[in-house]
């Protein structure tokens, strides 16, 4: 645990180090956030629209921008980068349990995100856009995003020490696209067309977005927001538990 | 006395691209405490691999190997505890600075936040590094590099050091110092177990060296006893080469060997 902690340390201040590697995680998923309010604000007027609860579009947009944010993997592109330079065996002939390796990076991940999409929401605080749940809900909110970007670049990260290749790692990332685009981003799931209702129902991001957008539009929606937790907790054993046994059999 | 590094019948057999691959296909080695021990090879020998098992970066197809009395499958923790470890390339951390490095790296090793610092120090005076300690690694010189990488070998004062090739794409004068650091840390006791496809490296910093071609070892002895060996064997009227020696050892000749093996 310690040793995990040491490492976090380690990737958080990296990550200060190379700031120009945190900008596209604010500003593409706030470009994206402009560019479709921009282009769609008037179909959904505030005053027109029951599924903004009394807000604007752009509240409803931002749970997508949120998770886009947190879907960029970076501590895999990071972790892959060792493997080929060889840092990570040097890693792994340390005496701590192997698995603080990934851990690290995780924890390092969290708390980056946390910190990015508290500034991507005190951003949008000024263009109208206020968190129903309250402060309480805020940072239910980060929590619940943080964990999204934990899981998802767990996934990564299973992927950069299989492959051992930055350019197959890149690739992968590549996945958040139908990850987060298969879901009810632009309208609610019963809107949906069927065949796209469907992809969103079996989408587990889904869920992690109608939780984030809960707290947002309508305050504490127990049901909502317990799906989403659920589903993260559930993908996130998923994946440490696939961590522990791939890091433990690397060889 | 324990040996410092005990392999019996140790075999490493994975799956490679082109199939089933066999690169070390029974070693034993007995190498007491104290030694520097060369383990020479042309490329895809076999040496890098039987490193790696020796110190738990991969595992043993089959076969036994202690190394500081410790068994590598059975408790590859406490290898890492006893071992230091510099492979091939100078696995570092660009993004941190030196002293950064080696202070994280004794933390690993389970040091204080302080103490790990006072190591760390004692370490960048060791291999010269203190001018540039608080500079990013990715502005170092490939011998900097090096340098730094043995220091981060040495925090935990490992009873068994590994270098792999340590000095290859070194110039001369930084190979000179590399050398130097390894008699200073094998006259404090540490054994050095040694790669290296440079024959005067090991003919100048060796005790007793193996030579392994194909996955097996083909030649072990002290450099002396091995020239003497060629020289009673093939009557040669000069005193052999390691060269010599080593081109007996693996089968081939000057010129087929001119792409696997570099001389200084």
């Amino acid at each position: 645990m310690k040793e995990s902690f040491v490492l976090g340390n380690r990737a958080i201040r990296e990550a200060l180090r190379a700031p120009d590697a945190l900008i596209p995680t604010i500003f593409i998923p706030l470009f994206f956030l402009v560019v479709n309010v921009g282009q769609t604000a008037r179909i959904f007027p505030s005053g027109g629209t029951p599924f903004l609860a009394g807000q604007n579009y752009a509240a409803f947009q931002l749970p997508s921008s949120l998770l886009l944010s947190a879907s960029f993997g970076s501590a895999a592109l990071y972790l892959v980068e060792e493997i080929e330079g060889g840092y990570f065996d040097k890693l792994r002939a340390t005496p701590i349990p192997r698995m603080a390796i990934i851990a690290g990076r995780l924890y390092a991940e969290l708390i980056k995100t946390v910190a990015i999409a508290a500034v991507m929401v005190l951003i949008a605080l000024p263009f109208g856009i206020r968190i129903e749940s309250g402060i309480l809900g805020f940072l239910v909110l980060l929590v619940l995003v943080a964990l999204w970007a934990v899981v998802f670049s767990g996934f990564m990260q299973l992927i950069a020490i299989k492959t051992r290749s930055a350019a197959a790692t890149q690739g992968a990332s590549l996945v958040f696209f139908p990850l987060l685009f298969l879901t009810p981003n632009f309208v609610p799931r019963n809107l949906l067309t069927r065949p796209m209702e469907v992809a969103a129902t079996i989408n587990p991001v889904t869920y992690i977005m109608e939780a984030v957008r809960s707290l947002i539009l309508y305050g504490f929606d127990w049901p909502v927001l317990g799906l989403g937790f659920l589903v993260v907790v559930v993908a996130g054993a998923l994946m440490l538990a696939l961590s522990v046994r791939m890091i433990n059999h690397y060889d | 006395m324990s040996l410092a590094v005990e392999a019996v019948g140790v075999r490493k057999r994975y799956t490679g691209k082109d199939g089933d691959v066999e690169a070390v296909r029974g070693v034993d080695l007995a190498i007491p405490p104290g030694q520097v021990f060369g383990f020479l090879g042309p490329n895809g020998a076999g040496k890098s691999t039987m490193v790696r098992m020796l110190t738990t970066l991969m595992t043993l197809t089959a076969g036994t190997a202690r190394v500081a009395g410790v068994d590598v499958a059975a408790d590859p923790h406490g290898v890492r505890r006893k071992v230091g470890v510099a492979l091939q390339e100078a696995g570092l951390d660009p993004r941190q600075t030196g002293r950064e490095l080696l202070v994280l790296q004794a933390r690993l090793f389970g040091l204080s936040r302080s103490d790990a610092s006072v190591r760390a120090q004692e370490l960048l005076e060791l291999v010269e590094l203190t001018d540039a300690a608080d500079r990013r690694i990715k502005g170092y010189s490939g011998g900097m590099k090096r340098r730094l990488d043995l220091a981060s070998a040495l925090v935990n004062q490992p009873e068994v050091l590994f270098l792999d090739e340590p000095t290859t794409g070194l110039d001369p004068a930084s190979r000179v110092t590399v050398w130097d650091e390894v008699r200073r840390i094998n006259d404090q006791g540490t054994t050095v177990f040694l790669t290296t496809q440079y024959l005067e490296e090991a003919d100048q910093l060796c005790d007793r060296l193996a030579i392994i071609d194909g996955g097996l070892i083909v030649r072990e002895g002290s450099p002396a006893a091995l020239k003497a060996d060629l020289r009673t064997r093939t009557g040669l009227a000069a005193e052999p080469t390691l060269d010599d020696v080593f081109m007996d050892a693996t089968g081939r000749r000057r010129d087929r060997v001119a792409g696997d093996v570099q001389e200084v």
